[in-house]
C-alpha cells in the first residue's frame, strides 16, 4: 500500500480529533505505526488501512456510520482501532481483549507497554483536558491557581471552559 | 547544589570495614539519618551512612534515570520510578490481594499476615521515602502530645508540644517548608513572635477554590458542637517564593536539585503535579539535600566526615553481653541489584543509629533477637488510614494540574469528638481520582471501550469526565495498639537472607468510627457542591474492612509509626525521649517509630523535629 503514513495520520485524526498537525507534533506518527505493524502485523494493519479509504468521503453524511459498521464495530478492526485510539491518547499499547486474541491468534508482542518515555509525555489526553502529563511539561509555578485553558476543536463545546470565572482573590498568587 | 565531584565516589566496603573511627553509623540516609549526619558533622564527627539501595540516585543523571522509568511503566504507581532490587526490596501495592480469614500472604515483600491487608510502601534507596512523599508538612496539635490525659484514648508524649516547637523550626528550615503562618493558625495552634515559614505558601489550587465557594461559611454539627468548614492550604517541603522576613529579615536561602555540577533545577514547584511518586525538577524537599550539605564538611585533615555505603543492608545488630552496648553491626554489601552474590561485613563505631523507617528498623532489631525490656519493639504499629471519596463536580475545576495536594479541609483534627472517634484531615487531591480509580487512564479506558467514543465525541468525553474530578482523601487518626505490630519470622527471607517483616494489623474500632462519620460529612459536603458522588467500595478490595452493616476500602497513608515507641521508662517503651534505647546506651532508634500517637499531622515534619533532638543528645552522650 503506497503512502501508508499519510493514511494512517488521516485514520488517526479522525479516531482521535486531532488534527494531522498536532499528531505530527507529537514525532510519535512513525513509531506508532511500526507498533502497529510489530504488534498486529503488517497484514492486519493494512486491512485496517484499506477499510479506512474504502469509506464514503468526509463530506458525506453515512461516513461514521460505515465507520462504525467497517471498522470499529468490525470483529478483526475494532479492537485494534480501539487499541490504536487509546495509544495516541497515553502512549501505551494496551493489549488486546482475550476474545480478540481468542479469534485471530495470540500476538507475541501483544502485551500492554509504554512505547517508550517521550510518547507517556506526549499523550493526547493531557493536551485534550488543557493539563500536562504527570511528571512533564510542568506549566509554571502558581499555574494551578488559574481555570485551565481546554483547547476548542471541531464539534467541541467550547461554552462550558469559556464560562468559567476566574477567582484571582482567592489564588492567593496575586498577594 | 554543588556537590565536591570525590563525594560522588562510593565508600570502599573493606576501608569501611577496618574502620576504628566512625563516631557515629547510621542506618539509613532517609530523612532521619540525614538531619543526624549532617549535625554530627558540624560538631565535627565522623560519620558512616549505610544504605541498602544502589545509591545512584545521588548524581542528577541518576536521578533522571528514575524519571525515565517512571515514563516507561505501564502501570505508574506510587513505586514505579523505582528499579525492582531483590536486595533491598520494597512493598508495591499493586501486587496486593484480599486475605481469606485465617491467610497469610508472602507472595510480596512485606508478608501480609491480617486480617487487614496494608498497602502502605516506603522507599529502601538513597534518600529514603523522602525520594517519593508528598511533602505536606502539618506540624501536630498540642492536644495530639496529650491525647491519653485530654480524650482517654491512645497514649500520652513524653514530650509536650512546647517542647518540640524550636525543634519544629528547625526541620521546617531544613525541608525549605513553604506556607504562611496566618493560614495555619486554626484549631488553636500558635507560632512564636514574629516567625515565619523559610518561603511563602503555594497558591490553592482552582479546584481548591471552587470547592471552598461551596462550602465557605457553612458548618457541620457533632456531638453538639459546631465545626466550620473552609478550604485551608497545607504547609508543603517544597520550593515556593523566599519569605525576605524569614529568620528575622535574614531570608532564606531554597536549596536546589542535588548533582555533581549546577543544574537548572531545584528551584520553585513548577506544578509537575507528580510529587508522588517522584517530583522531576527536584522542587519537593528529600533528604539528599541535606546530605549533600553533610558530605561538603570536612575535618580537620581535609578529608570528608561523612561517608556514604551503599548497596550494604544491615542485617545484625551485635550486643555486647557484658555492656549491653552496641558492639557493631553485620552488613551485607552486595556488588549488584540483579544478584545476590554479597559478602558479609563487620561495622564498628561508637553510637549506633536506627534511621531505616519504623518497618525496617524493626524488623532489624526483631531479626538481630532484640525485642526490648518492655517487649515492645515491632508493636504499636501504625499508620494513617485513608478513607477515599470521589465526585464529580457540576462545573470543570481543571483536575490533573498543580501540584499533587495544595489545600484540604482541617477542621475536625481535634475537637472533643475525639473521646469516641478518630479526628481526620481531608486532602483535595489536584490529581483528579487517580488514587481511587487509576485516573485518568481508567477514564480513556472506559470511554473507548466500554461508552464506543471516538473522534470529537471522546474527545469531549474526556474533558467532562476528567477535568470535574474530586477526590478527597480523609486522613484518619489511628491510635497504638499493641497487637498491631510488625514480626520475623525465619520461613519468610529475602534474596540476602535476611528475614522479611511480617505485618499484622486490624484497623481498630475508633478509627473504623470515624471512618463511618467520614463518609457522612463527604456525603455532606459533595451535597453543598452539587457534586455527583461515584464513590464504591468493592467487597474484594484487598482493604475492605465491614463497619456496622457498612464496608469502606482502607488504604494506607505511608506514615508509619509506632514500632519502637517512646515513653516515660523502660517497661513502657522502647526509647526515651531522646529516642536513646532504653536497653542499650549507645543504640539510638529515630524516626516514625518512636511516635507513641500520630494524629492527624503527616509524620515527617515531626519525626524531623525529633532527629534535631536525638541528634543534640548524641552529641552530648559522646562528650
Amino acid at each position: 500500500m503506497s503512502n501508508r503514513i499519510e493514511i494512517f495520520l488521516t485514520l488517526s485524526a479522525e479516531l482521535t480529533a486531532f488534527s494531522r498537525f498536532d499528531l505530527l507534533g507529537t514525532g510519535l506518527a512513525e513509531a506508532y505505526l511500526g507498533t502497529l505493524d510489530r504488534v498486529v502485523g503488517d497484514d492486519i494493519t493494512d486491512t485496517l488501512l484499506a477499510a479506512f479509504v474504502a469509506l464514503p468521503p468526509p463530506e458525506d453524511s453515512t461516513r461514521s456510520q460505515a465507520l462504525r459498521a467497517t471498522i470499529l464495530g468490525n470483529e478483526l478492526l475494532g479492537d485494534v482501532a480501539r487499541s490504536l485510539t487509546k495509544l495516541w491518547y497515553s502512549g501505551t499499547w494496551f493489549e488486546l481483549s482475550y476474545a480478540w486474541t481468542q479469534r485471530f491468534g495470540p500476538k507475541p508482542a501483544d502485551a500492554t507497554f509504554v512505547v517508550s518515555p517521550d510518547a507517556y509525555v506526549e499523550g493526547l489526553l493531557w493536551k485534550a483536558i488543557g493539563a500536562h502529563p504527570a511528571g512533564a511539561k510542568a506549566p509554571g509555578y502558581g499555574s494551578w491557581a488559574y481555570p485551565p485553558k481546554i483547547p476548542a476543536f471541531p464539534g467541541s463545546s467550547t461554552a462550558k471552559s469559556e464560562a468559567i470565572s476566574v477567582h484571582l482573590q482567592n489564588a492567593g498568587i496575586m498577594s | 547544589m554543588l556537590l565536591p565531584s570525590e563525594s560522588a565516589l562510593k565508600a570502599d566496603p573493606h576501608a569501611v570495614a577496618g574502620s576504628t573511627d566512625y563516631d557515629i553509623v547510621i542506618v539509613g540516609s532517609g530523612i532521619s539519618g540525614a538531619i543526624i549526619a549532617k549535625q554530627a558533622a558540624e560538631a565535627g564527627k565522623r560519620v558512616l551512612v549505610l544504605e541498602a539501595g544502589t545509591g545512584v540516585n545521588r548524581s542528577l543523571v541518576g536521578y533522571d534515570d528514575l524519571l525515565t522509568t517512571f515514563y516507561s511503566a505501564a502501570t505508574k504507581d506510587n513505586q514505579s520510578p523505582f528499579p525492582m532490587n531483590a536486595n533491598a526490596a520494597i512493598p508495591r501495592s499493586p501486587q496486593l490481594r484480599k486475605l481469606q480469614a485465617g491467610e497469610t500472604d508472602s507472595s510480596t515483600y512485606i508478608v501480609q499476615s491480617g486480617p487487614y491487608v496494608s498497602d502502605t510502601t516506603y522507599t529502601r534507596i538513597f534518600g529514603g521515602t523522602t525520594m517519593h512523599w508528598e511533602a505536606k508538612t502539618p506540624r501536630m496539635l498540642r492536644s495530639d502530645f496529650k491525647s491519653r490525659t485530654i480524650y482517654g484514648q491512645g497514649l500520652d508524649w513524653p514530650l509536650s508540644f512546647e517542647e518540640v516547637e524550636e525543634d519544629y523550626r528547625l526541620a521546617e528550615r531544613e525541608i525549605g517548608v513553604s506556607a504562611n503562618v496566618e493560614d495555619q493558625t486554626y484549631l488553636g495552634q500558635t507560632f512564636p513572635g514574629d516567625y515565619v515559614f523559610p518561603m511563602r505558601g503555594l497558591p490553592l489550587s482552582y479546584l481548591d477554590q471552587q470547592v471552598n465557594n461551596g462550602i465557605d461559611g457553612t458548618s457541620v454539627d457533632l456531638y453538639g458542637r459546631t465545626y466550620p468548614l473552609k478550604v485551608r492550604p497545607y504547609p508543603q517541603g517544597r520550593n515556593g517564593i523566599p519569605n525576605p522576613a524569614y529568620d528575622g529579615g535574614a531570608g532564606y536561602r531554597p536549596i536546589g536539585a542535588v548533582d555533581t555540577h549546577q543544574v537548572e533545577e531545584g528551584g520553585r514547584c513548577q506544578g509537575n503535579t507528580n510529587c508522588v511518586p517522584l517530583c522531576p525538577v527536584q522542587a519537593r524537599y528529600h533528604s539528599g539535600k541535606t546530605l549533600a550539605k553533610a558530605f561538603q564538611m570536612n575535618g580537620k585533615s581535609g578529608q570528608p566526615l561523612v561517608d556514604l555505603l551503599s548497596q550494604a543492608v544491615a542485617s545484625k545488630v551485635v550486643i555486647d553481653p557484658d555492656s549491653g552496648k552496641v558492639s557493631a553491626l553485620e552488613v551485607k554489601v552486595y556488588k549488584d541489584a540483579a544478584s545476590p552474590e554479597h559478602e558479609t561485613i563487620t561495622v564498628k563505631g561508637k553510637v549506633f543509629v536506627l534511621a531505616a523507617g519504623a518497618i525496617e528498623t524493626a524488623r532489624l532489631m526483631l531479626s538481630s533477637g532484640l525485642r526490648s525490656t518492655s517487649g515492645l519493639v515491632g508493636r504499636n504499629l501504625m499508620d494513617h488510614a485513608y478513607l477515599l471519596n470521589w465526585a464529580l463536580m457540576p462545573q470543570i475545576c481543571g483536575a490533573m494540574r498543580g501540584t499533587s495536594s495544595t489545600g484540604g479541609i482541617v477542621d475536625l483534627r481535634d475537637g472533643p469528638f475525639r473521646e469516641k472517634q478518630a479526628a481526620f484531615a481531608i486532602d483535595i487531591h489536584n490529581d483528579g481520582w487517580g488514587w481511587a480509580t487509576g485516573a485518568p487512564t481508567s477514564d480513556l479506558l472506559e470511554l473507548v471501550d466500554d461508552r464506543n467514543l471516538y473522534g470529537a465525541d471522546l474527545r469531549q468525553g474526556l474533558i467532562d469526565r476528567i477535568s470535574r474530578q474530586l477526590l478527597l482523601a480523609v486522613m484518619l487518626e489511628v491510635l497504638p495498639v499493641e497487637s498491631n505490630r510488625i514480626t520475623v519470622d525465619p520461613q519468610f527471607t529475602d534474596a540476602l537472607g535476611n528475614m522479611r517483616p511480617v505485618l499484622s494489623f486490624t484497623v481498630p474500632e475508633y478509627t473504623m468510627r470515624g471512618a463511618a462519620y467520614a463518609r457522612q460529612f463527604s456525603r455532606t459536603v459533595f451535597a453543598r457542591l452539587g457534586a455527583q458522588d461515584h464513590t464504591s467500595y468493592d467487597p474484594r478490595d484487598f482493604g475492605y474492612v465491614a463497619y456496622e452493616g457498612q464496608g469502606y476500602a482502607i488504604r494506607g497513608g505511608n506514615h508509619l509509626a509506632g514500632t519502637h515507641i517512646m515513653g516515660t521508662m523502660k517497661t513502657n517503651s522502647v526509647v526515651d525521649k531522646n529516642q536513646r534505647s532504653w536497653d542499650h546506651e549507645n543504640l539510638y532508634l529515630v524516626g516514625g517509630g518512636s511516635m507513641p500517637t500520630i494524629g492527624t499531622a503527616n509524620v515527617t515534619l515531626t519525626l524531623a523535629a525529633m532527629c534535631f533532638r536525638s541528634g543534640r543528645d548524641i552529641l552530648k552522650y559522646l562528650h
